[in-house]
């Protein structure tokens, strides 16, 4: 899977899940500063990725990502 | 630990008298801290502009919201942070563009989570450096402001206590619920109320100074779990205390010997933080609480009603049993019952029953109604014998609670005096409480806590009225010599001074020494020892022997030449036998003191207030009864007098069983001369001086031995 398809991805689950539009959501953009991710949602969001790409991801290194390309880049290493 | 001095002079008046605030990271999930500090706001009828600032939300209660808090048009004179930590450094730096100078930061997940915490809250500290902002927190409840010009509960507490002259300072956001909870329940008001979390910005002394202008606040209360600056903390209550009349009650919690024990010296291990904090308080001035309603107790005694000119008491009872409780209090708190004028005698024999008691504690009996009450406590305030009434009531079935406790409140109201209450039950009197604390008549529901509160406020009044104590300046002091010394171990890499060094750096201070000489042979011992004159002492000098009695490298009492020079080779085999390993460099020959009594002095560096010098009756008295007293350097004259004067053995040295009192003078000045080498020399981080040989009046004292660890 290339990084395009996972960006897309990545910010469709985003958007659903902390409800925000779409085009609000940019690479830089830190899901808590930016998006208004609370703790639950930021849990919510690792969950909705895990199951979006099929993968199990380390927790405690998932909630350490802050940004949605620093997402994309942690989930793309865990997509073949 | 807060750096202040990387920080300007703090201003907070945007934090309590903001015109308006932002609440960045607010939502509308109502139960959520981000929601329910900006609901707070707007509730409790915040008297300025508020503004949400939500990544995305269009609105938050109504209230139009903000993406960023540099969308906001108009100037934010206080930002509430309540993003998650990992996002308050950019929430900061954008608050710092915005030029906003002060913000309080509720999210917690800095310094007490560790060292990933430690990191974000560098990082918060240099962007609040960078913009020159100061905040309140990390990790806090939050702070509350009841003036009616403001009217902020930047908190999530669940409500806004009602107004008073009682400020309170917490570093735990949790129990401040708890304290705002307790104190509605006794109508107990608050002019400031404020949680500091990790006070990584503003401390308790920025807050405190604040405070000591502020005129809304009578009475400073402050829960503190660290002590990061000591000497601060001490000063600032001080001044304070001596030039507003603001009394400031602390309570300290960890009431545990930390640190005492891998101390090297007696000093060391007596010195633990407790019992130094518990000086350094009294010294201050400072009212040191063990609980929270110890805490209220004295509080609400010392914010409603006037501070008492003396320790002579009154008590009013209509029953025998309390009465004589109330007075067991009263003579345990070391105040007094007082005497009544005779003119108050006439009074009371002329209208209270014959059965009544009308010596103290006034008995008014059972049946006392109103009008009993009114006449006894009148009387009882109105004699210039009295300093302050205790009314106590139990509910008889014809106690008219109610009207008795207007009938008080109206009474006590009339005088200068301080009048409390205890209306001792629960449920009957509940009634009489009520109209007692609407009306700000201290009420105790036990005689024993009035008392304590009587004994506080006294404490606080003698603090008060203090003049500065002046220091002593002492003519003749070698320094240099004494640096000499200790730079010349440090070099040599050795942290203990021995004896003959140790007198070198305490001579050069003034102490008092007894003549001596170092004899490195048994003839050179022999003729020291008929210089000095005898009897005299010999010990070992080793910087590896640091107990010399338990080496048998002291021998005592030596009263010939031939004598010293014997002890001189008893003394070397000895050593031989029991450390064979240890340099010698010498036999110190002193001069033996043989009358006068032994007391130890003693220096130890705490962490939070710097130099403790320490005073106690020698031997026994110290090793057993651990009888001594510290003080926080500098001491002063009064200062030394009064930690000699407080220890229980003081008459043995006063004169007891009619031996003549000792040169109390002499080690008065001895314990200001160690306090200023405690001061000039920061390398010493341990000293004893034990004994200290105490002749009797008018003929001083003498160093006897003395340890330095640096």
């Amino acid at each position: 899977m290339d990084k395009s398809e996972i960006k897309s991805r990545v910010e469709k689950v985003t958007a659903l899940v902390l409800k925000v539009d779409p085009k609000d959501i940019s690479p830089t953009a830190n899901f808590a500063f930016d998006l208004g991710a609370d703790s639950m949602q930021s849990i919510e969001l690792i969950a909705a990725y895990e199951e979006e790409f099929n993968i199990s991801m380390d927790e405690q290194k998932a909630r350490e990502v802050q940004t949605v390309e620093g997402a994309v880049e942690f989930i793309a290493g865990y997509v073949k | 630990m807060a750096d202040n001095t990387a920080f300007p002079q703090v201003d907070l008046e945007h934090v309590f008298y903001p015109k308006s605030v932002a609440v960045l990271g607010t939502n509308r999930v109502a139960g959520t801290v981000p929601h329910d500090i900006f609901a707070n706001i707007l509730k409790d009828n915040f008297q300025g502009i508020v503004y949400p600032v939500s990544p995305k939300e269009r609105s938050v209660a109504g209230v139009r919201a903000y993406k960023y808090v540099v969308d906001i048009p108009d100037p934010v004179d206080l930002a509430i942070l309540v993003f998650p930590s990992t996002v308050c450094n950019l929430a900061l730096e954008q608050c710092g563009q915005k030029g906003v100078k002060s913000a309080i930061i509720i999210s917690a997940g800095f310094r007490e989570i560790g060292p990933a915490g430690v990191k974000r809250e560098e990082e918060i500290k240099e962007i609040a450096k960078k913009y020159n902002i100061s905040f309140i927190g990390p990790n806090c409840l939050g702070v509350i402001n009841t003036d009616p010009l403001s009217r902020l509960n930047a908190s999530f507490a669940r409500k806004m206590p009602q107004e008073g002259s009682i400020a309170f300072l917490s570093q735990s956001g949790a129990l401040c619920t708890a304290v705002l909870d307790y104190a509605q329940a006794k109508h107990i008001g608050f002019s400031k109320f404020v949680s500091f979390g990790n006070k990584a910005s503003i401390s308790e002394i920025d807050l405190m100074r604040y405070l000591k202008n502020d005129p809304k606040t009578k009475v400073i209360l402050i829960y503190l779990e660290e002590i990061t600056d000591g000497a601060g903390l001490m000063n600032t209550a001080r001044e304070i205390i001596t030039e507003t009349g603001k009394p400031v009650l602390i309570l300290k919690s960890g009431r545990t010997r930390e640190g005492a024990a891998a101390a090297a010296s007696h000093t060391g291990s007596l010195a633990g933080s407790d019992e130094v904090c518990d000086a350094a308080f009294k010294q201050a001035g400072i009212i040191r609480c063990t609980t929270i309603e110890e805490m209220f107790n004295s509080a609400i005694a010392l914010a409603y009603q006037p501070v008492p000119q003396g320790k002579r008491v009154a008590i009013i009872t209509n029953a025998g049993g309390p009465g004589v409780l109330a007075t067991d209090a009263t003579i345990a708190q070391h105040l007094e019952l007082a005497k009544f004028s005779a003119e108050t005698t006439e009074i009371y024999k002329k209208t209270l029953p014959a059965t009544a008691n009308i010596k103290n504690p006034v008995d008014v009996i059972g049946d006392a109604r109103a009008d009993r009450y009114r006449v006894a406590l009148g009387s009882a305030l109105a004699d210039p014998g009295v300093d302050g009434v205790f009314v106590i009531l139990t509910p008889q079935s014809m106690t008219d609670i109610e009207n008795i406790a207007r009938e008080v409140c109206a009474t006590i109201g009339k005088y200068n005096k301080p009048g409390y209450a205890s209306f001792m039950g629960e449920q009957d009197v509940a009634v009489g409480i009520n109209i007692l604390q609407q009306q700000s008549i201290p009420h105790y529901i036990l005689p024993e806590s009035m008392c304590r509160a009587y004994a506080s406020a006294l404490f606080f009044r003698e603090h008060r009225d203090q003049t500065v104590e002046q220091q002593t300046e002492f003519s003749g002091i070698d320094k240099p010599k004494a640096v000499k010394v200790i730079q010349d171990a440090l070099a040599a890499g050795r942290k203990y001074l021995p004896e003959e060094e140790s007198d070198i750096v305490l001579n050069a201070f003034g102490l008092p020494m007894l003549p001596s000489g170092l004899a490195h042979s048994s003839d050179e011992a022999r003729k020291m020892a008929e210089d000095i004159g005898f009897p005299v002492v010999m010990k070992v000098v080793s910087d590896d022997i640091i107990h010399k009695f338990d080496v048998k490298g002291v021998l005592l009492d030596i009263r010939s030449a031939e004598a010293a020079g014997d002890a001189y080779d008893t003394i070397l085999r000895n050593i031989a036998a029991a450390k064979p390993d240890a340099k010698i460099k010498g036999i110190l020959i002193q001069k033996m003191v043989t009358r006068g009594e032994e007391v130890i002095l003693g220096v130890k560096r705490d962490p939070s207030f710097g130099a403790v010098i320490m005073f106690g009756l020698g031997g026994l008295f110290v090793e057993v009864f651990k009888d001594v007293s510290f003080r926080v350097a500098p001491v002063g004259p009064r200062a030394a007098g009064g930690m000699i004067r407080e220890i229980r053995a003081y008459s043995m040295l006063a004169g007891a069983r009619g031996k003549k009192p000792r040169d109390i003078k002499s080690v008065e000045e001895a314990i200001q001369r160690l306090s200023l080498l405690a001061l000039e020399l920061p390398e010493i981080k341990e000293l004893d001086i034990n004994p200290l040989i105490v002749n009797d009046e008018g003929s001083g004292c003498y160093v006897a031995d003395a340890r330095i660890m640096l």
